[in-house]
């Protein structure tokens, strides 16, 4: 099968106060399609660098990165915010919602992004906030959402587009344990019903077990990668 | 249309995130265009005061005179006043008020001492609505018709010369005929003009008295009118022209080119004044933005990582200011201009009257805005304003989407 996500000798180096570190280091990595994967590893190993490196957030000092068929190394700035807006979703660990917005607005701003009308924009936004447990909660601004609330908004508006794949950056770390594994049982859900691709980073084992596959970095290398169930 | 309606209520709803932050910055520039608006009406004021002072110290909206007694305005100098000219003035339903004045140089001399004067005739009925001296008499009486024989002094000449009501004065002028005219006049008013050189250079005689010392007959030195609306004027000395183009007609900003001058450095300060506020506005503006955006990196870092194009961020920021600075600009606009209309009734300057009377200025302002000056300088503000903060919203769009996901 082809990959929806394809990482080859993907290198990112930063200069800080005139040191070199080598954040990633000649990372090769192929997701498919329906894939629900971890990147795990001790923090400094390079996970959320690999991640926003996937996602267009920044971009490689060496190698290519694929997203559904379309390099995402190297592109104008207006072509990967296209990119993203039509095949990436994100999930934050600090939820990252947009404060002045309301929960069900959050999700449409996406849709509203992607032009479309505004009845059916409510409609996806309003089935999607259900999907994801908060029926009746659409008109509450951030503040007044608790952080599981938030980060299922943020979920929420992650997949209401479809998109390719949904990369979640340490999605339950602000979480308690409950609410956490709340999350990771609807990530489960979404992956399997709707088929979306998932790639989080995360560094507790117990959300690494309910993903199927483990990628563990250490010193921004590839140390393991393997099926989880 | 669709980016707008996307950005429209984001940038709204951002603008009163920080309420208390944006009625500070709101206050700020609604202060700074009030004080724009105030500040031009307080010198329009000045220039309207000035100019009137100066029009009504015997200079009117136009005046006729031979060629050449602008230069030397000797005795010699006099013209007989054209039939054809005189009834177009009369008949003229532009002009409110003119009339024929003699206006020579001479010397007054009391017992006590001499003064070089100029020596004016006038007939006071012709001079209501048109000079100073109609309302000027501070004691004793006004002249009662051109043939009254008595004198009106200066209050200030008359102390240097020191003599005063009911006492006789010497009056001495060239006359016609390059002989010395003398004649004796008792001292019949004391006026007081808002000048005191005004004050020591002008005495007045009745119009058929002057004439009669000087032997012009009917001649006169000059015309002066005045009109009921300023701006028809270069279209009535036009007329005027064609009636007696052997004549010198001027308007009044060829007749005192001082006050001209004047009037154009005060328009000069207006636009200075808008310079200068803009640009202390604009720093505290372009300050405050650059905060909100520096606060709000992860946020529009995260719109971006949303698929929000560069160009959105762009917009977005630059909404934001637009609606700031209208909103400011507006209630500028209406605070400068509802202290204009409360100071409608006049500013009486107090202490300040002698600084503004050394410029030809009187001792009330009355405030004026027109339409133009409080349309014109709110759009430059407004549109400055938003521009200024291009360089924010530059920063913010070209700022990377990575600090989103690395922050908790």
């Amino acid at each position: 099968m082809e990959s929806i996500v394809s990482c080859r000798d993907v290198t990112k180096v930063y200069r800080e106060d005139g040191i070199q570190v080598t954040a990633v280091d000649e990372v090769d990595l192929a997701v498919t399609p329906g894939e629900f994967v971890s990147l795990s590893g001790p923090s400094g190993s390079g996970k959320t660098t690999l991640l926003n490196l996937i996602g267009g957030l920044d971009s490689p000092t060496r190698g290519d990165i694929a997203v559904a068929g379309r390099r995402v190394d190297h592109q104008k700035k207006a072509a990967l915010a296209e990119l993203r807006l039509r095949q990436i979703g994100f999930v934050f660990q600090a939820y990252n919602l947009i404060p002045v917005l309301s929960a069900l607005e959050n999700i449409e701003f996406v849709l509203q992004l992607q032009g479309a009308g505004r009845k059916e924009r409510r409609k996806k936004a309003t089935s999607m906030l259900e999907q994801v447990g908060l029926e009746g909660m659409g008109d509450r601004r951030p503040a007044k959402l608790s952080g599981g609330q938030q980060q299922r908004v943020a979920v929420a508006r992650a997949i209401v587009s479809d998109p390719s794949v949904v990369l979640a950056d340490e999605p339950t770390a602000n979480l308690d344990s409950a609410t956490a594994f709340s999350l990771m049982d609807l990530f489960a859900r979404l992956n399997e019903e709707k088929g979306t691709t998932f790639i989080m980073t995360s560094h507790d084992p117990r959300m690494i077990e309910r993903t199927r596959r483990n990628v563990e970095l250490r010193d921004g290398k590839v140390a393991r990668d393997e099926a989880v169930r | 249309m669709k980016t707008l309606a996307l950005l429209l209520p984001l940038a709204w709803r951002n603008i009163w995130r920080h309420g208390r932050r944006t009625l500070i910055l709101l206050s700020a520039i609604a202060v700074g265009v009030g004080s724009m608006v105030l500040m031009s009406a307080i010198l329009n004021a000045w220039s309207d005061s000035m100019l009137n002072s100066a029009l009504v110290t015997l200079t009117g909206d136009g005046q006729v005179h031979s060629p050449g007694y602008l230069d030397d305005p000797d005795v010699t100098r006099s013209f007989e006043p054209p039939a054809s000219l005189v009834k177009t003035i009369k008949g003229s339903p532009e002009v409110s008020a003119w009339a024929e004045r003699v206006r020579v140089p001479g010397v007054v001399m009391s017992e006590r001492a001499s003064l070089p004067v100029t020596l004016v005739g006038v007939d006071p009925e012709a001079e209501r609505g048109l000079s100073f001296i109609d309302g000027a008499i501070r004691k004793g009486r006004q002249l009662s018709g051109s043939d009254d024989r008595g004198i009106v002094l200066g209050h200030h000449l008359a102390e240097r010369l020191q003599t005063g009501l009911g006492k006789r004065v010497v009056l001495m002028s060239k006359d016609l005929h390059g002989g010395m005219s003398e004649l004796g006049y008792k001292v019949v008013g004391i006026y007081a003009a808002s000048a005191r050189s005004t004050e020591m250079r002008y005495v007045f005689l009745g119009l058929d008295q002057a004439q009669k010392q000087l032997g012009l007959g009917s001649k006169v030195s000059e015309i002066s009118f005045m009109l009921h609306d300023r701006s028809v004027l270069p279209g009535f000395l036009g007329t005027l022209r064609r009636e007696a183009p052997q004549l010198d007609i001027k308007g009044w900003k060829d007749l005192i080119p001082f006050t001209r001058a004047l009037l154009k450095m005060n328009d000069g300060f207006i636009q200075l004044w808008t310079v200068v506020m803009f640009i202390a506005l604009a720093f505290g503006l372009v300050n405050v933005l650059l905060m909100a955006v520096m606060e709000r990196t992860r946020e529009l870092g995260l719109l971006q990582a949303l698929g929000m194009k560069p160009r959105g961020i762009l917009v977005e920021v630059l909404l934001e200011s637009a609606i700031t600075m209208g909103i400011g600009v507006l209630a500028g606009t209406a605070l400068g201009g509802g202290l204009v209309l409360a100071f409608h009734n006049g500013i009486h300057l107090g202490g300040l009257s002698a600084g503004s009377e050394w410029f030809g200025g009187g001792r009330t302002l009355y405030p004026r805005v027109s339409q133009g000056e409080l349309i014109w300088p709110a759009l430059f503000v407004w549109v400055m304003g938003t521009l200024v903060t291009l360089y924010p919203a530059w920063r913010a769009a070209r700022g990377l989407p990575t600090d989103v996901m690395n922050r908790t």
